[in-house]
């Protein structure tokens, strides 16, 4: 068994080490890069939306039949990301894998600043935004409800589902932590706003009985969202009838690439947080090595499904899939699915079987943003397949456009 | 300020005053005070014509329209209702008017409707014999031009505006001298379109008998030159032909393009459809308009630039434009037509087609028709008339009457002779009226423009300040022929009289009118000279009756009764037919090619380069918008090592980045893109006229939000007539080719995809077969064959079962071919529905809607009794269909889609509700074996639609009589239906494409069909606005809706009648029995979306033989 924690740390040093982080305000210079690059990257979000909102989604490279662009890319791909935290915080904690403690919290942070982003894709992506609300069941005199066999409500549901759970798990994991920076307080407003957060905390062993108990019953809770979200945003392809979307495969090999994704955003995240503010003591080699050993399983399932999707589509005999997918690998746009496969699969597939990899910061941090560039493409080459459909004459190409789409990662730098 | 007593600005103020300007005593009132008809006011000398009533209604109304566009909310606006309602005019209900729609002089009849006094939609007049019903794409925009905001408005003077009356004194001016006698010795030149208008001629020639000294030319740039003359050379006299081909078992056409091209191109599609519509159990029927497979005909076609009848045909050979004259003369030495010219060499293809070819149309003797193209020269012409002479063809399918045109002479050779006048400082007055413009369209060579700036005085009528206008010092602008009375005559002769439907928007006059408004001779308004000509000629006719019964009636309809050009009975070779030959055709050097100079399928000569529809609806057979490009074959386009581009992305459809070449031509060059065509003879070049144009307006043809041309101008294409000569006005040897470093974005809704895919794996070739296809030879013995789904052949019954109207067909795969007659018929006996008679065949398809939300029971009679259960569907015929593109406009124009642009359509974001795919089988490395294959598809309008269920907010839906509606106020614009429609129909608004802010387009859409905004999507609806009216005209009348009562736009339009829409509920509706017929299959009907929309396989009727002789 490994340590959980390094170099004789105890309740009081690992107080110290995490508070002082948050509570004494001094950042290292990372830190500034990171949230002026990321804050500039916001406004370039703010006035790109702004820009959007007036003119319409038409400043994208969308066209029929490529309806969909980079907005439900990015969607599908933060809501992975997103399912990282969930698997930590709810499966590791009923499967009572302990190490889970040190990149919890951050995780779920990072899950629920990633469906934030995720949430506001579809939101922008539509063609009149302003009446988003329309997705919801609301009692109105035209007496319409939201059209519940359209996978796209569905996903409302899920998403919405999905964040306000991950926000309650999150805030109610969050209590005793709170509690700490209170009683570390440095000033009185740190004070005031970290004892009002805290909810009362005194650590007595009745508010430990209660918060685990709550916490284990919101981990129940939150099991089925791992699996029940991504398998719903994979429904918004796999209930359509687009060759190649339209699969069974689709669920199971969605969650398993949000897992692969949302581990690789955690540890791409937690280890430049671990460097800069040196905390290898308690986000340790270890946890880089079973965070590593995860994403070895979950990328050969999602490796799986990409031999599963090409297997299936020669053995169904059906023209459509077949053109379909000889379109998507030798087609104009197979550069994308070739860039898929070495990034998602060839590169840390190979690297991830080595110990010395697992545990190097740069080779892993090499490997976990080849994962997401790979994790992107896979949604970037599901959504082009609109480029290919049935009707010969109607395949066109995409044209990607810049605007608006960088927009997403802006906010995700501020979540650290 | 009001004005006071003491006011020191007004001396001697009046004690009453009548206005500010008389108060204020200002020369200007004074003058305004003298003039009794304030400027611009126009005259009325008849006050209670119908014009009148016309006048009225169309100004006041489109001053309403004008106004209700203000940005005032709904509920603020006035409404106000008639005082006194106008006769017949029902707030909206539309109504039709009879009128003509002129192009190049011919008209054909067409039948327009008008929504509160404004004219919105063009429809073909049933009685007209160049449209029975049918219009070109070109009549469908004819209504955007109406409403054109780059319109010329008002007279000018060197471009300034100026009064009508001035710009007609300036004129009268000129004519007449100080007493108002007609000025002799002045020279005197008028210059016009090729008319064929009579009411027109007889006042041009009464111009020509108060001036004897002047002279009248009509030039058109794509005319009939040819025709007339091979004509005149054939039976020695000038003569008009047209062809019957209904009666036609075999047709040749050498490089003629009579599907797409000419006047009466609409109503040849018409009947040469007719022998190709195959069906099993529908008999020919009285008007014969479907045939048996034994009795299709079969048409030939040597062409070069691949045409609509070429593509439509069973044999096409690719051949220079020069060499069809060698080939044509071949064909006649082999038939044996007595004093045909010696052949020449030929390729080796084309000398494969001769035997064939000549035994075929000898098997038909009497019953074929060889017919020429306009492009090509008069001795082509002859031979051909010879051979038809030689065939027994005149007579009973060719006829040869008198000339329809007012004054048949060559247009070509007269401006020729103008130009050298003018240039010769021998002309001192040009009147150009209208319908023409020579500064753009004339021969290079000629330097009209140069020209006709030696003439001292210049008048233009015109419709636009146009390049012509803009060498004329006068200029009146010209009344569209919606806004004034006219009459022309088609490809027959028949003549229709043009009724205008609105007073003219901005005061224009026609041609008539200004000739009499000059020469102050009689009636001025153009209905009194249509009507005054019209009764003369009713006395001089003797027609039977009264005037004022026939006027009225033939108004109404649209026609002149009996007005046809006289057939020559018995006509007869001249005896110096065959004199005139063109000379042994040039060897072309290795770089030379031959140039071919076409019109623009759909800008014609340039006159629609400011028409939005015409612009961006793709060309028929090369499907490019917006451009005009050098079109060249594979092997040529490999000499020159061309690029075709599609970056990164691959773009098979809407971009594609390719070559830009330098064109030269007799010393002249232009530069181009250069577009690779199948189809297209090696060796060749076609251009297409009419792009350009410098002077065409600011908001189509010169709008530079559509960036520059190949050439970096703010045109619309490169302009072809740069490098067009009087000579060699059609093609011409010589040219050359060079490529550029330059590239250039074309707008190509759809490269060169061929229907085949292959698979890199084993080198298979995957067939979606969107078209099916066949030979009569094939139906003969399996007619099921276009059933066979290539992707689950072995499912074919159950697919075919569940398209909608098939139930009732017997299974495909017991390959017995079906009884005909009562017994399995739509119409045979049910005593209880699903009893007798059902024996063999199953039940009946009486499924209503199987997804529908709504009560199927909830019908038309609000009684509870079981109306008709309508199951609205639509078939399309690919045997007939041209792919000629007036249903895309004719869908535009009803439903008030808009025109995106260049840039918009290169991106993918045409918003056609329907579009033709068109396909090719074949290599692009063979010409000869190329074939090309179109298929309009509009929404299918699935009983299971996939674009339903994944709708989020149910913004579309099905409805009880089984449409797929959109609504537009729900959509939140997810674009999920587009995704998962697989036929692709469904358009989405990415952007703002409406045009909301220009005014006088307003008054053109219909009023019938919302306007979309951005972030909607949309899509055919069937015409929805079109059943619901024809469902509440037979509610109120108590009765069911007749087969054939709704027609779709599309419908409506088709020149050939390959669409036929109606209600599968009705067992005697005829989209019931087309559906009934073996070769109609579904597209895409494997996916089980159940469409309603379904096609009738595409048959072909290849000759054996020469199949064989192709092969060897």
């Amino acid at each position: 068994m490994h340590p959980l924690v390094q170099n004789k740390h105890d309740l009081v040093s690992v107080g110290d080490a995490i508070g002082n982080v948050v509570l004494d305000g001094k950042h290292p210079r990372g830190w500034w890069i990171g949230f002026l690059a990321g804050f500039a990257m916001l406004q370039v979000l703010a006035i790109s939306v702004a820009w959007l909102f007036y003119m319409g989604v038409g400043i994208w490279g969308i066209n029929v039949p490529t309806a969909w662009g980079f907005a439900i890319i990015n969607f599908v791909w933060w809501i992975g990301i997103g399912h990282a935290g969930t698997l930590i915080s709810a499966i590791l904690l009923l499967l009572h894998q302990k190490w889970r403690t040190s990149i919890n919290r951050f995780s779920e942070a990072m899950t629920i600043f990633a469906v934030m982003c995720a949430g506001v894709f579809p939101l922008i992506h539509m063609g009149r935004p302003w009446f988003f609300y329309w997705l919801y069941p609301f009692p109105n005199i035209a007496g319409m409800y939201p059209q519940f066999r359209s996978p796209l409500t569905w996903d409302v549901f899920a998403v919405t589902t999905y964040f306000t759970i991950s926000l309650v798990f999150w805030y109610i994991g969050l209590i005793p932590d709170l509690a700490a920076l209170r009683d570390q307080a440095r000033n009185k407003w740190q004070r005031i706003g970290y004892g009002l957060l805290s909810l009362g905390w005194r650590g007595s062993a009745i508010h430990w009985r209660r918060y685990e108990k709550v916490y284990l019953l919101l981990g129940g809770l939150s099991t089925p969202l791992v699996l029940s979200v991504h398998t719903v945003v994979s429904f918004d392809f796999a209930v359509s009838i687009v060759p190649l979307w339209h699969a069974t495969i689709f669920p199971p090999f969605f969650v398993a690439g949000a897992i692969y994704s949302g581990f690789a955003m955690v540890v791409a995240l937690a280890i430049p947080i671990r460097h800069w503010y040196k905390l290898e003591d308690l986000f340790t080699d270890h946890h880089m090595d079973i965070m590593a050993k995860v994403m070895l399983a979950t990328g050969f399932l999602v490796t799986y499904g990409y031999f599963s999707e090409i297997w299936m589509a020669w053995y169904g005999h059906s023209l459509y899939e077949w053109g379909t997918t000889i379109e998507r690998v030798f087609g104009p746009y197979g550069w994308s699915y070739w860039a898929l496969i070495f990034f998602n699969c060839a590169f840390p597939l190979v690297a991830l079987w080595s110990r010395k990899v697992r545990r190097s910061e740069f080779w892993l941090e090499m490997v976990c943003i080849s994962v997401l560039i790979g994790m992107w493409f896979e949604r970037y080459v599901i959504v082009i397949t609109l480029t290919r459909d049935q009707v010969p004459t109607e395949m066109r190409e995409l044209l990607p456009k810049k605007q608006g789409g960088g927009g997403g990662h802006s906010i995700m730098e501020n979540a650290p | 300020m009001p004005p006071e007593a003491n006011d020191a600005a007004a001396p001697n103020p009046p004690q009453l005053w009548r206005g500010l300007e008389e108060y204020m005593d200002s020369p200007a009132f004074h003058e305004a005070m003298a003039n009794e008809f304030p400027e611009d006011a126009a005259e009325w000398t008849d006050p209670v014509s119908r014009r009148n009533f016309l006048t009225v209604m169309g100004a006041g109304l489109a001053l309403a329209g004008a106004a209700g566009c203000t940005p005032r909310p709904a509920s603020m606006r006035k409404i106000v209702p008639y005082t006194r309602q106008p006769e017949q005019m029902v707030p909206g209900v539309p109504l039709f008017f009879a009128s003509a729609a002129p192009l190049a002089g011919y008209a054909t009849g067409v039948l327009v409707r008008s929504h509160e006094g404004r004219p919105v939609k063009v429809e073909g007049n049933p009685d007209h014999p160049s449209s029975l019903g049918g219009t070109s794409a070109i009549d469908q925009a004819s209504v955007l031009d109406l409403y054109d905001p780059d319109r010329s408005k008002t007279p000018t003077r060197s471009g300034t505006p100026v009064s009508l009356d001035e710009a007609v004194h300036a004129v009268r001016a000129q004519l007449f001298d100080a007493t108002g006698q007609p000025k002799q010795a002045v020279r005197l030149r008028v210059l016009s379109g090729a008319v064929t208008s009579p009411a027109l001629a007889d006042r041009v020639a009464a111009f020509l008998t108060q001036f004897p000294q002047a002279k009248w030319t009509q030039f058109e740039p794509c005319g009939q030159d040819n025709v007339r003359e091979g004509t005149r050379r054939a039976f020695g006299r000038d003569a008009a032909v047209n062809y019957d081909f209904k009666q036609a078992d075999v047709v040749l056409s050498l490089d003629a393009d009579f599907l797409g091209d000419g006047p009466g191109h609409v109503r040849y599609s018409r009947d040469f459809a007719a022998r190709r519509r195959v069906r099993d159990s529908i008999p020919a029927g009285a008007d014969g308009e479907y045939v048996k497979p034994e009795n299709m005909s079969r048409l030939y076609v040597a062409e070069c630039m691949p045409s609509q009848t070429g593509s439509a045909a069973d044999h096409r050979l690719p051949i220079l434009s020069g060499q069809v004259e060698a080939f044509a003369r071949a064909v006649a030495a082999k038939l044996g037509v007595a004093g045909a010219p010696a052949a020449g060499t030929l390729p080796d293809a084309a000398q494969k087609w001769i035997d064939p070819l000549v035994k075929d149309l000898q098997r038909v003797r009497g019953k074929s028709i060889v017919v020429a193209g306009d492009s090509q020269p008069p001795a082509v012409h002859a031979l051909a008339h010879a051979i038809n002479n030689h065939l027994g063809n005149l007579g009973t399918t060719v006829f040869v009457t008198a000339p329809v045109e007012a004054r048949p002479d060559g247009k070509m050779l007269a401006l020729a002779d103008l130009v050298r006048e003018m240039a010769a400082n021998a002309v001192d007055v040009l009147l150009v009226l209208g319908g023409t413009n020579p500064a753009y369209t004339a021969p290079v060579d000629l330097d009209c423009a140069g020209a006709v700036k030696n003439v001292p005085f210049r008048f233009h009528l015109g419709s636009h300040q146009d390049e012509t206008a803009g060498t004329c010092e006068w200029h009146i602008n010209e009344a569209h022929y919606l806004e004034t009375w006219g009459d022309g005559r088609g490809h027959d002769g028949t003549v229709a009289i043009q009724q205008p439907l609105i007073a003219p928007l901005y005061n224009g006059r026609s041609a008539a009118e200004v000739l009499a408004a000059v020469t102050l001779a009689g009636d001025t308004d153009g209905y009194d000279i249509v009507r005054a000509y019209w009764r003369k000629r009713f006395a001089d006719e003797k027609r039977a009756g009264v005037f004022e019964q026939f006027w009225q009636e033939t108004v109404r309809l649209g026609v002149v009764a009996n007005s046809a050009a006289p057939r020559v009975e018995k006509p007869t070779l001249a005896g110096g037919w065959a004199e005139g030959a063109s000379p042994a055709y040039p060897t072309l050097g290795a770089d030379e090619y031959e140039i071919n100079f076409r019109p623009d399928p759909t800008l014609f000569d340039g006159r629609f380069a400011n028409n939005g529809w015409l612009q961006e609806v793709p060309k028929p057979v090369t499907r490019i918008c917006w451009d005009n490009a050098a079109y060249v074959s594979a092997a040529t386009a490999k000499k020159l090592d061309l690029d075709k581009d599609f970056r990164w992305t691959g773009g098979e459809r809407g971009r594609t980045e390719v070559s830009v070449v330098t064109l030269t031509y007799q010393g002249r060059s232009i530069k181009l893109p250069v577009w690779l065509l199948p189809g297209h003879p090696d060796g060749a070049i076609t251009v297409h006229l009419g792009h350009g144009r410098e002077r065409a307006g600011a908001h189509v043809g010169n709008n530079p939000g559509q960036g520059p041309n190949a050439e970096g101008k703010q045109v619309r294409g490169s302009n072809a007539f740069a490098l067009r000569t009087a000579a060699t006005p059609a093609f011409g040897t010589g040219a050359k080719l060079a490529k550029t470093t330059d590239h250039y974005l074309l707008a190509c809704v759809q490269a060169n995809w061929v229907m085949t895919q292959v698979d890199p794996l084993n080198g298979t070739v995957i067939d979606r077969a969107p078209v099916r296809r066949g030979t009569n030879e094939q139906y003969k013995t399996n007619p099921w064959f276009a059933k066979i789904t290539p992707t689950a052949a072995g499912e074919t019954a159950l697919i075919s079962q569940n398209i909608p109207g098939q139930a009732g067909a017997r299974n495909p795969e017991s390959g017995t071919v079906r009884q005909r007659g009562t017994q399995y018929g739509p119409d045979h006996d049910h005593s209880n529905g699903n009893g007798n008679g059902h024996e063999g065949h199953g039940h009946h398809d009486d499924r209503l809607v199987p997804l529908t939300m709504y009560n199927p029971n909830d019908r038309l009679y609000p009684d509870g009794s079981r109306g008709p259960g309508r199951r609205w569907a639509m078939a399309i015929d690919l045997s007939a269909c041209t792919g000629c593109s007036s249903c895309m406009v004719a869908c535009q124009s009803e439903n008030n889609s808009p025109v995106v642009g260049k840039h918009e359509v290169t991106r993918g974001r045409d918003m056609y509700w329907i579009r033709i795919d068109r396909y090719y089988e074949g290599t692009p490395n063979e010409p000869d074996a190329t074939r090309t294959y179109f298929q309009p598809v509009p929404c299918q309008q699935c009983e299971k639609a996939p674009c339903e269920i994944v709708c989020p907010v149910a913004a579309t839906a099905h409805s009880a009589d089984g449409l797929n509606d959109m609504v537009y106020n729900r959509c939140v614009g997810t674009r999920y239906c587009s995704n998962n429609c697989p036929y692709k129909v469904r358009r989405f608004n990415f952007l703002s494409f409406q045009d909301w802010s220009t005014e006088s387009l307003k008054l053109g859409r219909n009023p019938d069909v919302s306007v979309r905004s951005r972030g909607v999507m949309e899509k055919c609806t069937y015409c929805v606005q079109r059943i619901r009216y024809g469902e509440i005209v037979a509610e109120r009348e108590h009765r069911p809706i007749r087969d054939g009562e709704v027609r779709t736009a599309c419908q409506t339009a088709c020149p050939s009648g390959a669409i036929v829409f109606g209600d599968l509920g009705d067992p005697a509706s005829l989209v019931g029995k087309w559906k009934a017929e073996p070769s109609n299959y579904g597209l895409l009907a494997e996916l089980n979306t159940m469409p309603r929309t379904t096609y009738l396989a595409s048959l072909r009727n290849p000759n054996q033989e020469l199949v064989d002789a192709l092969k060897r």
